[in-house]
C-alpha cells in the first residue's frame, strides 16, 4: 500500500466523508470500514445510506435502519435515509407553521418537484449530514461518512448545492443550498474518498469524475482507494488442476497493473491499494479496517 | 414446445451496474447475426473496449451503424442519446417552430433533459418504439442504463403518464404571473405585496416564475407524449418483448434478482432466461503448501462462493430459467469473442428451456 500519509491524515478528520464510486467497487464495505476505524479512534461516527436495498446493516452485522439511527458498536450508528424523507425534514424544518409544512410536502406539485427536480434530494441529503455534524440532529457526531449513491457520478451530488443556489438565490431554500455548497467546497470540512477497481469500467469512471471534480466543484479527492487488487503470481511450475482459476488470475493481475498506471498518469495525489479479500459479511469491513489502519 | 428464449424479436436486458450487461447485449446480438437474423443493438454507454469490438465509435451515437460481420445478418449498433432522443420528441410534438424554440431556449429543460430522473431509461424506451415501428430488423437487443433495481426503467413510461394525468400539471399550467411578471390570483387580480413577497421569502419566486414558464412552453405537448407513453408501455408488454435479467453472483443480489424478476411477471412483463453471470471457476485442488497456495485458496474462496450461489438462486426460481456463464479471464476483444459469449449464452438458454 502507497497511501503515504494520506490515510492517517483522512483518520484525524470531523465533519463529512464522502465515499464514491462506481456500483459494485466494494464501497459500502470501505465507508463500513472507515466507520469502524472512526469509532476505534474515539468519534462518534454515523454511517449514512441512502440505498433502498440497505446493504450497510449487512456488513456491520446489525439489523436494518429502516430510517431510524441504529447502533452499530461503540461510539458508531447508522441510519439508512430515504431522499424524500429527507427534503421533506428540510422543508418541515424551514416552514416553522406545522399545517403549512405538511399541506406543502404532501401537494401532489411538491412530490413531483421532489422526484424529479434535478439536485434537490442531493442538496438536501448534504444538508442532513451537514445539521448532523454541527449537532442540530440527535445525536450530535463528530464524523458522518456517507455511503454515496451509485447512480451517475458522486461529482452530481456534489456539485448539487450549488446547482440550486444557482437556480434559487433567495428564500431559506435558496441560504440553505448556498451553506451546503460552501460546507461542501471545505475541504477541511468534507473530505472525498473515491473507491475503484484496477479495471476498464470502473477506472475509467474515476478518471472522468476527477475531471468532473476539478471542473466542476474545483476540489481533488482526499484519498483514491484501489479494491480489490489480485496478489502477484509466484515464480516457478504452476500446480496442475486448476487452468481456469490459473488463467483468470495471470489476467486479472494483468489489468490489475495496466490499469494502475492508467490511474498514476492522471491522479499525483494519495492513492491506496487495497488487496482482494477472502471474506464476506461482516468479516469483510473488519478485515478492510484493519489493512487502512496499518497504512 | 420449447423454443429459444434468445429468439424474440425484441431482447430488453436489464439488470445492476457492473454486472456485464452491455457487453452481453452486444454478445446476444453478434449471435444472434451471425445466425442470419438482421439485429439491431442499442446500447447506452459501452466501455472503449467494448466500442473496439464491435467496431463503432461516435458515429453510432444517435444512428444506426453497420458492424462488419462475415456471414450470416446484418448486425447494427447505436449508441443511444437520451438529450437528442428528447429534442426530437419535442420537435415531433411542438404545434410549432416558435413552441419549440421557447422550450429548447428554457434554462429548466436543460437541467431536465439531463437529469429528470427516469428521463434517460424513458428514452431508451422511446427510441426502441421508433426503431421496433420502422420494422428494419428481425431483432433488436435493447442494453438499458445501469438503475439501482431496474426500477426506473419500467417506471419510467407510467411515470411520464401518472406526471401528465396529475394534478401537479393543471396547477403548474395555471397563470401564475401576469404580463408584468407579477403574481397574479385566478381571477386576474395582482396579489398583495405581502403575499407575494411571504412567497418569495419561502421558495423563491424566480423559481416559481421559470417552472411556470417551463410548463407553459410544455403544455401543447403533453397530448402527444401521453399516447407516446402509453404507446411504449404497451409495447414492453408484448409477447414477443422478453426481458433478459442479468446478475452476477455477490451476497446481497439473490434478493435483489429474485425481487426484480417476480416484479417484471407481476407488472405482466415477459421474463426471458435469468442470466447469473461472472461465475468464478471452480478449483478443484489448493495445494496444501508452496507459493501457490494463498492465491489460489482466495480464488477458489470465490469459486465456492458463486457456484454456492448459483445453487441458491436456482433452488429459489419458480419455473423461470437460469443461464450461468462463467467470468471470463478477458472480456470480448473482438465480435468473434463477442459472438462466442452470444452463442454460448444461447446454448445454454436453449438447453434450459428445452429441459
Amino acid at each position: 500500500m502507497s497511501g503515504g500519509a494520506a490515510m492517517p491524515a483522512l483518520l484525524k478528520r470531523r465533519g463529512l466523508v464522502v465515499v464514491t464510486g462506481k456500483g459494485g467497487v466494494g464501497k459500502t464495505t470501505l465507508a463500513a470500514a472507515l466507520g469502524r476505524l472512526y469509532a476505534a479512534a474515539g468519534r462518534k461516527t454515523m454511517l449514512l445510506e441512502v440505498d433502498p436495498r440497505q446493504n450497510l446493516h449487512h456488513v456491520l452485522g446489525v439489523p436494518p435502519s429502516e430510517r431510524e439511527v441504529v447502533g452499530a458498536g461503540p461510539r458508531l450508528w447508522l441510519q439508512n435515509l430515504r431522499p424524500t424523507d429527507v427534503l421533506e425534514d428540510l422543508v418541515r424544518s424551514k416552514l416553522k407553521v406545522a399545517a403549512l409544512a405538511r399541506r406543502v410536502t404532501a401537494s401532489p406539485m411538491f412530490q413531483h418537484f421532489a422526484a424529479g427536480a434535478p439536485g434537490f434530494k442531493e442538496m438536501a441529503l448534504l444538508g442532513h449530514a451537514l445539521r448532523m455534524v454541527r449537532g442540530d440532529l440527535k445525536p450530535a457526531v463528530d464524523v458522518v461518512v456517507l455511503d454515496a449513491p451509485a447512480t451517475g457520478h458522486g461529482a452530481a451530488l456534489l456539485a448539487a448545492p450549488q446547482l440550486v443556489a444557482d437556480v434559487i438565490t433567495k428564500g431559506p431554500v435558496g441560504a440553505l443550498a448556498r451553506e451546503v455548497a460552501e460546507f461542501v467546497a471545505a475541504r477541511e470540512r468534507c473530505a472525498v474518498v473515491i473507491v475503484t477497481l484496477a479495471q476498464e469500467m470502473p477506472l475509467q469512471e474515476t478518471l472522468e469524475l476527477l475531471t468532473v471534480l476539478r471542473e466542476r466543484s474545483g476540489r481533488a479527492p482526499e484519498l483514491v482507494i484501489a479494491n480489490a487488487l489480485v496478489p502477484p503470481l509466484p515464480g516457478g511450475a504452476a500446480p496442475a488442476g486448476a487452468d481456469d482459476a490459473l488463467a483468470l488470475w495471470r489476467a486479472r493481475r494483468a489489468d490489475n497493473q495496466r490499469q494502475l498506471s492508467r490511474l498514476r498518469d492522471a491522479w499525483a495525489g494519495p492513492l491506496l491499494e487495497v488487496p482482494l479479500l477472502a471474506a464476506d459479511g461482516p468479516a469483510l469491513p473488519t478485515a478492510v479496517a484493519q489493512l487502512l489502519e496499518r497504512a | 414446445m420449447s423454443r429459444n428464449p434468445f429468439e424474440h424479436p425484441l431482447l430488453v436486458v436489464v439488470g445492476a451496474g457492473g454486472v456485464g450487461k452491455t457487453t452481453l447485449a452486444a454478445a446476444l446480438g453478434a449471435a444472434s447475426a451471425q445466425a442470419g437474423a438482421d439485429t439491431l443493438v442499442m446500447t447506452f454507454d459501452p466501455s472503449a473496449r467494448l466500442k473496439d469490438a464491435l467496431g463503432v465509435g461516435e458515429t453510432a451515437r444517435d444512428r444506426e451503424v453497420r458492424v462488419a460481420l462475415t456471414g450470416g445478418g446484418r448486425l447494427d449498433a447505436s449508441l443511444l442519446d437520451a438529450a437528442a432522443t428528447f429534442d426530437r420528441l419535442v420537435r415531433r410534438y411542438a404545434p410549432d417552430d416558435a413552441a419549440a424554440a421557447r422550450i429548447f431556449g428554457n434554462r429548466f429543460y436543460h437541467h431536465l433533459a439531463g437529469s429528470l430522473a427516469g428521463i434517460l431509461e424513458y428514452m431508451a424506451v422511446e427510441r426502441l418504439f421508433e426503431v421496433a415501428e420502422e420494422g428494419r430488423y428481425r431483432r433488436v437487443i435493447l442494453d438499458t442504463p445501469p438503475t439501482r433495481q431496474a426500477l426506473d426503467f419500467l417506471e419510467a413510461p407510467e411515470r411520464i403518464v401518472n406526471f401528465l394525468d396529475s394534478g401537479a400539471l393543471k396547477v403548474a399550467l395555471k397563470n401564475w404571473f401576469d404580463a408584468d411578471g407579477r403574481l397574479a390570483t385566478r381571477a386576474g387580480r395582482v396579489v398583495s405585496r405581502g403575499i407575494e413577497a411571504l412567497l418569495d421569502r419561502t421558495v423563491g419566486l424566480e423559481l416559481l416564475r421559470e417552472m411556470a414558464e417551463f410548463f407553459q412552453a410544455f403544455g401543447p405537448l403533453f397530448g402527444g407524449f401521453r399516447s407516446r407513453a402509453l404507446e411504449v408501455r404497451a409495447l414492453l408488454k408484448r409477447r414477443g418483448t422478453r426481458f433478459v435479467l442479468v446478475t452476477a453472483p455477490g451476497e446481497e443480489r439473490t434478493a435483489d434478482t429474485l425481487y426484480f424478476a417476480r416484479l417484471l411477471v407481476e407488472r405482466g412483463h415477459h421474463l426471458g432466461p435469468i442470466i447469473l453471470n461472472q461465475v468464478h471457476p471452480a478449483v478443484a485442488r489448493v495445494p496444501a503448501s508452496g507459493a501457490w497456495r494463498e492465491g489460489l485458496a482466495l480464488l477458489a474462496h470465490f469459486g465456492a462462493r458463486d457456484h454456492r450461489a448459483a445453487a441458491e438462486l436456482a433452488g429459489l426460481l419458480r419455473g423461470e430459467s437460469l443461464v450461468t456463464l462463467p467470468l471470463l479471464p478477458e472480456p470480448p476483444a473482438d465480435l468473434a469473442g463477442l459472438a462466442a459469449l452470444g452463442r454460448l449464452a444461447a446454448a445454454r438458454g436453449y438447453r434450459t428451456a428445452a429441459s
